[in-house]
């Protein structure tokens, strides 16, 4: 998307907003569509006295006039500008992508860049320092980096870097003593070891040629005085391209050390030789003893021999004694002039090389070949050249743009602008400018230090107007000092205000608020259930204009902790304290207040849902809400300003609109003012415990009836925690609860995990559910559970951890039950987030963050239990397992009638049976359960049932269930494997740390089995009779008992089977009123998912026929 | 010496274990690249993190034309790193080209590296005979014309292209980083990366390696994860990650995670 005119203007300074304006002059004339760097180019070109203009003048190094030049770079631009298509366009032709990249960059350019010069002008004018105008300058150098501008510049004999230098140093009156190009770039003297940054390298930095990288590595190597073997896909080329350079260049290209080296190649010898099978041996001996006669001859560094591909001497089809008397020749050449002969040669693949030393072991210490890895065939510099001439001019020389005068900056402004906070680069500067009074110094020399005097000079001769002698003296120690002091500032603002390394100077800036934010979390939350009237995200906005500075931020957090148990005095006049140390102390209170007060109304649901009645209405004060206040609202619960409500309320709205740092004052004050209308009548904290436990369990105990033991426990950890004993955190008191479910009935604890959150949050919203063994993992969709929701996290996980997530709806949701499922598959960082939470009441997520988990209250399952809990305690084995009914699919339900098969009919006077199609373990199950049944008779009614499934053919799949349920039985049992070593350990600390530990039975699907089918038999009879048999599928019956497992209401499944399966047994009798026996099967439709699902309960609204 | 390579390429060290880890990221992204996979190992290790001299968060003043022609200057600033750390010993996690600079720089200091786990690895990206690296030079060709004629449009089709996988938010971050790299160093980069060829030298690699591959990777087809495990001369194992995409840490930190873990405990 091109970026319209205007926009791209707010990045520029005026004379560089000109610049682009001429630009889309061009571009509009021209009626091309958009305008690109060229156009800017041609904008440029076209002023008289441009920057860009002078540069290429002094950049000018052809031996033509600079009239022709410029002639030339004028065509060129007006041919390039040619080529582009034009079309209609509008008044003002949109910025390319490509041009506004440019300023993008220009302007991370100049931030990275920027003397602190510039960032003290932007602070000091409190001006938005996000945007950042980009100078003319800037703009201009990144208008170079265009490849397309490069090109065209280069096509008239320009050379864009050194138009960037010349931009960049503006003309130097005096005669610079140094030449910029011939100097290194910094890089190789300043950063790295000697070694690597040899300055004068005597390879020539001009005329680079084809695979010089490797040619001097090899070259290198060779200085050490190493037998080389050169391995790579290139490594023969290299070698040959190595040979041909020393050969032809006269050893030019060797380094001094080693210069005069000669090289002789006996690749072609070897090859001879071997080929013919080694007959000539003379001919090899000869060349041996020439070889050795150069040797003796020979002075100076050398001789090295090439003995080529070595792939030549393994080749299988050789007779081995002709390669190992070259061998042995070579490696007798090689002991006889050890300080003169060095051996090289070269190999595509390693594999040859450890062929060649299994058949010569000896080799590795006779030749002692040193591998030099050979990784590239060609520099990437050579490619340019080779594909197009034009590219050459611009690419392989951006180097240079790094040179001498410009090297200040890696050295400390990239730390210095980077690590640090705004606020702490802004105190830095305040330091720096307070020391730079103190010296006659200017400001402008801040960013000299680390260079060498000469640099520094440099520097100073291109423009600061500065004079040289004094900088050369005062700058050393002073620059010395500003460095101290930029440390000092970037040190500090790292640990305090844990700014990142690497984000940017918004950024941080950005999270420092947020930590804010955080703190005033509590306030802000407080005040959207107080006054409801409000929305949080004003609020949040407010907090942001808080004019508090970080130091209060950072104290308020430690006071937290501290201050806890200070009993509130601050009466409701407080609200216009501002000094800061009441600020604290009022937002402590304020905090510790809002982490009780959920728990003073468990009793009063509707008072919490509707938190704006408690301002508003003083009829809220009658509410009985008394519980959990402890001694900290004893001092101010007798206060009577009740009437003063309305009073409050103003106050706090009108501090709300323009001095939000008094806000925790005034919102503390409206919060007190509830506070003693719910404390009319303080009682004892045994008092409340008792009603408080008999409250939630009474409530629990409705939905979950079957867990009366779990019910029981849960509800005396609650109110335990509620009344502040039971904690094992120290003196501090904390809000949050954890729970930890252990064992088996999923369901089960995922409805207590819901009704808590109604009965102390309000609301079964508040509830946040995560599965954490869902991670990665994909959902089956068909489930009966699907069709609830059952794991929120999944539905919303791409992109995000789970952490991420959870923090996310932690402060969301402050007040909350946060339901983890599976806990014991928490992955690391799950692990790590929470075992913090749960022993310091922070729940950190992915970036460090913390989000404060008081209120809280976590309820972790997981269905194996830690250390000796005996949390199986099974009277029998169950005929149904969780697992299986876990497994239970969506499907639509159908009725089919057949002829009764032999001998199936009226056993026992029973007319219900459940066809299963389990394993063997598990077989019929009848109604009435014969105790005795035996195992053959089973296996009867098994294969019996399988039968006319056959003849129904198009419903069953009869190849499926014996794996599968073997494979659900598997899956089912904890896969200790998924678990990583570390995870059980953690499992067992973070089980100690909970408040409560508990215990799920195992719920007992048989009996609601039961109980179903003794229903769905009395629907039966009513519609056929006594004499037909029912045979009920097992998958449908899985079904019936994992909706009613699921269904809210107690009665759903029992409803259900009297409207739906009732209507379709009557229906089916309708249809069927045939004399002859028949038997009715409930069956389901594999893979027709139910489309219209019964009100209440996750089963079919009507059953097919 | 030491500290102004530290600073110039952004070195930090963070966690607090006993074992060393480096985490070094590939072509077009910068050590945040590694942000959400941190947390997994701060506990268990000391992690060090450095940028690529071609990262757009390293001065691009500092990028040398002559110097950076070859994977081996990145090599030396790698062992430098190292070295003016005093490691001895340590873990190396590489993606793409940092992956194979890992491999180089265990060739020259074996006893450095206890492991390596590489990542989108590939000795070489074109193809050749016997060889598929998923490159025909002619593509690579195109792909150099197109971030010439236009790299912002490049990078915007790259970098979903990339990620492959759908998350908007890998999208954006690698775009983010891959923005900031100056153009012309982008190109060169490439250029580097897509003319080097490990494949003769895998054989020198004695350290045990973990090649963890994606089901779908745009730049590394599954077959190279394949001939790197035959060619490599320590033992090494492929993990095969149940996502797609070229930067599983940046799309999938939280199954990449645990594999690394895995990974880096044997």
């Amino acid at each position: 998307m091109p970026t319209l005119v205007s926009l791209a203007r707010q990045f520029l300074t005026d004379e560089a907003a000109r610049v682009l304006d001429d630009a889309v002059a061009v571009a509009r004339r021209r009626s091309h569509a958009q305008t690109t760097s060229l156009h800017a180019v041609s904008a440029l070109l076209a002023l008289p006295s441009s920057i860009l203009r002078d540069a290429c003048a002094r950049s000018r190094n052809s031996a033509c006039s600079s009239r022709l030049q410029f002639g030339a770079l004028e065509l060129c631009v007006g041919v390039s500008l040619d080529r582009l298509p034009s079309s209609k366009t509008a008044d003002e032709p949109p910025i390319s992508n490509s041009l506004m990249a440019a300023i993008k960059r220009s302007q991370a350019n100049q931030r990275r860049h920027s003397d602190n010069f510039q960032l003290q002008q932007i602070h000091c004018n409190q001006q938005a320092a996000s945007v950042l105008k980009v100078e003319l300058k800037h703009f201009i150098l990144s208008i170079m980096d265009d490849p397309i501008v490069s090109r065209v510049f280069g096509e008239a004999g320009f050379r864009s870097c050194d138009i960037k230098l010349a931009v960049i140093h503006p003309p130097v009156t005096h005669a610079s003593n140094f030449s910029r190009t011939r100097c290194p770039p910094v890089f190789l003297c300043n950063l790295t070891g000697s070694e690597l940054g040899r300055p004068d390298s005597s390879f020539p930095s001009s005329g680079r040629e084809d695979g010089e990288e490797n040619c001097r590595r090899i070259a290198e190597a060779l200085v050490k005085g190493k037998n080389l073997l050169l391995l790579g896909a290139c490594a023969s080329d290299a070698l040959n391209r190595f040979i041909e350079c020393v050969n032809t260049d006269g050893g030019g290209i060797l380094p001094t050390e080693i210069a005069g080296l000669s090289l002789i190649s006996v690749e072609k010898e070897i090859i001879e030789f071997l080929s013919e099978g080694g007959n000539n041996r003379e001919k090899m001996d000869f060349k041996v003893e020439e070889l050795r006669h150069k040797l003796e001859q020979c002075s100076g560094p050398g001789i090295v021999l090439s003995f080529g591909e070595l792939k030549a001497l393994v080749d299988e089809k050789l007779s081995s004694g002709a390669l190992s008397y070259l061998v042995s020749k070579l490696t007798g050449l090689l002991e006889g002039f050890k300080d003169k002969l060095r051996l090289m040669g070269a190999t595509a693949v390693y594999e040859t090389y450890s062929k060649f030393l299994g058949e010569f072991p000896a080799i590795e210490k006779d030749w002692d070949l040193h591998i030099l890895p050979i990784t590239s065939s060609k520099s990437p510099i050579d490619c340019f050249g080779s594909k197009s001439s034009l590219m050459g001019s611009f690419v392989p020389f951006g180097g240079f743009f790094s040179t001498p005068s410009d090297l200040k900056y890696p050295l400390c402004n990239v730390a210095q602008s980077i690590t640090q906070c705004h606020l702490c680069t802004a105190k830095y500067e305040q330091e720096v400018t307070a020391m730079l009074k103190g010296s006659t110094v200017s400001i402008a020399d801040q960013y000299s230090e680390n260079l060498p005097s000469w640099l520094q000079m440099a520097q100073l001769d291109t423009g600061k107007g500065l004079d040289v002698a004094k900088t050369k003296n005062d700058g050393t120690t002073l620059n010395a000092r500003i460095l101290g002091l930029q440390r000092k500032w970037s040190d500090f603002c790292q640990r305090i205000h844990r700014a990142q390394p690497f984000s940017k100077f918004d950024v941080s800036q950005g999270r420092a608020q947020a930590l804010v934010l955080e703190g005033f979390q509590y306030v802000a939350d407080r005040k959207e259930s107080s006054s409801g009237s409000c929305s949080r995200d004003s609020l949040l906005n407010e907090s942001q204009c808080a004019n508090l500075s970080l130091g209060v931020h950072m104290d308020l957090q430690n006071d937290f902790p501290k201050r806890n148990s200070i009993p509130i005095t601050v009466d409701s006049e407080t609200e216009n304290v501002n000094c800061q140390s009441k600020l604290i102390k009022e937002a402590s209170k304020s905090q510790q207040k809002e982490k009780d007060s959920p728990w003073f109304t468990p009793l009063t649901l509707p008072n919490m849902s509707l938190p704006a009645d408690h301002t508003s209405s003083s009829s809220v004060t009658s509410v009985t809400t008394d519980l959990g206040l402890g001694t900290i609202f004893a001092s101010c619960s007798r206060r009577p300003n009740t009437p003063k409500l309305g009073d409050h309320r103003e106050h706090y709205q009108h501090f709300l609109g323009f001095n939000s740092s008094k806000f925790g004052i005034s919102e503390s004050n409206s919060h007190q003012v509830i506070q003693p209308s719910s404390c009319s009548n303080p009682s004892s904290g045994e008092h409340f415990d008792s009603r408080d436990y008999k409250s939630i369990k009474k409530a629990l105990n409705e939905k979950v009836g079957w867990q009366e033991d779990a019910i029981c426990a849960i509800s005396q950890a609650i109110s335990r925690c509620k009344a502040g004993y039971g904690r094992h955190r120290g003196s501090t008191v904390r809000g949050d609860i954890w729970l930890t479910f252990v064992g088996h009935d999923k369901v089960g604890k995922k409805k207590i995990a819901s009704m808590l959150a109604e009965i102390i949050f309000g609301s079964h919203e508040n509830l946040i559910s995560v599965d954490l063994s869902f991670q990665g993992g994909v959902n089956p969709s068909d489930s009966v559970f699907e069709c609830q929701e059952l794991n929120d996290y999944d539905v919303k996980f791409r992109g995000k951890t789970v952490v991420d997530y959870i923090a996310m709806e932690l402060s969301k949701k402050p007040q909350s039950v946060l339901l983890l499922e599976n806990v014991d598959k928490a992955d690391f960082l799950a692990q790590n987030s929470l075992f913090q939470a749960v022993t310091t009441g922070k729940f950190p997520d992915s970036h460090g963050r913390e989000i404060s988990t008081n209120n809280m209250i976590f309820v972790t399952t997981s269905t194996i239990g830690m250390g000796n809990t005996n949390f199986q305690p099974l009277k029998e084995p169950v005929k149904l397992s969780e697992e299986d009914i876990l497994g239970a699919k969506n499907w639509q339900m159908q009725i089919l009638i057949e002829h009764a098969a032999e001998g199936a009919s009226g056993s026992n006077g029973r007319n219900v049976k459940i066809s299963r199609k389990v394993t063997s373990t598990t077989s019929v199950n009848k109604r009435k359960l014969e105790g005795t049944t035996n195992f053959t008779e089973q296996e009867l009614n098994y294969k019996a049932k399988k039968l006319p499934h056959k003849v129904l053919g198009s419903s069953l799949d009869l190849n499926l269930p014996v794996e599968e349920t073997e494979d659900n039985t598997n899956s089912g049992c904890c896969d200790s494997d998924s678990i990583s070593e570390n995870s059980e350990t953690w499992l067992e600390d973070f089980f100690d740390q909970v408040d409560e530990k508990v215990l799920f039975k195992p719920f007992d699907f048989d009996a609601l089995g039961e109980k179903i089918v003794m229903e769905i038999s009395i629907q039966f009879q009513k519609a056929f009779g006594s004499e037909f048999l029912l045979e009920i599928d097992d998958e449908v019956m899985v079904q019936m008992i994992a909706a009613s497992w699921l269904s809210a209401r107690s009665r759903a499944v029992e409803d259900w089977i009297e409207r739906v399966l009732g209507r379709g047994f009557t229906e089916a009798r309708q249809k069927y009123h045939s004399n002859v026996k028949y038997v009715v099967k409930l069956v389901t439709c594999r893979g027709l998912f139910v489309e219209d699902q019964a009100a209440g309960i996750c089963l079919p609204s009507r059953i097919n026929l | 010496m030491g500290t102004n390579l530290l600073e110039a390429l952004n070195v930090r060290v963070v966690g607090s274990g006993e074992k060393i880890l480096v985490l070094a990221h590939g072509f077009g992204t910068d050590q945040s690249a590694w942000q959400r996979i941190l947390p997994f190992f701060t506990q268990n290790y000391s992690i060090i993190l450095y940028d690529l001299v071609c990262a757009g968060s390293v001065n691009p003043d500092h990028f040398d034309f002559e110097r950076y022609t070859s994977l081996h200057a990145y090599v030396d600033d790698l062992l430098n790193i190292l070295d003016a750390l005093r490691v001895d010993r340590c873990s190396y996690v590489g993606h793409s080209v940092s992956a194979m600079v890992g491999l180089l720089a265990s060739i020259r200091r074996p006893e450095l590296f206890s492991k390596l786990i590489l990542i989108g690895a590939s000795p070489r990206f074109l193809n050749d005979k016997d060889y598929h690296g998923g490159f025909e030079r002619a593509d690579i060709e195109n792909v150099f014309v197109a971030m010439e004629a236009n790299y912002e449009a490049w990078v915007n089709g790259f970098a979903p292209l990339a990620v492959g996988a759908d998350v908007p938010a890998a999208v954006r971050e690698f775009s983010r980083t891959l923005f900031n790299m100056r153009p012309d160093i982008t190109l060169f980069v490439s250029r580097t990366v897509f003319n080097s060829d490990l494949r003769g030298i895998l054989g020198l690699v004695k350290v045990p390696c973990c090649i963890i591959q994606t089901s779908k990777d745009v730049s590394v087809p599954a077959s190279v994860a394949e001939y790197l495990k035959t060619h490599l001369g320590g033992g090494s194992t492929v993990e095969l990650l149940r996502t797609e995409g070229h930067l599983p840490h940046l799309s999938a930190p939280a199954l990449l995670a645990p594999v690394l873990r895995r990974a880096l405990s044997r």
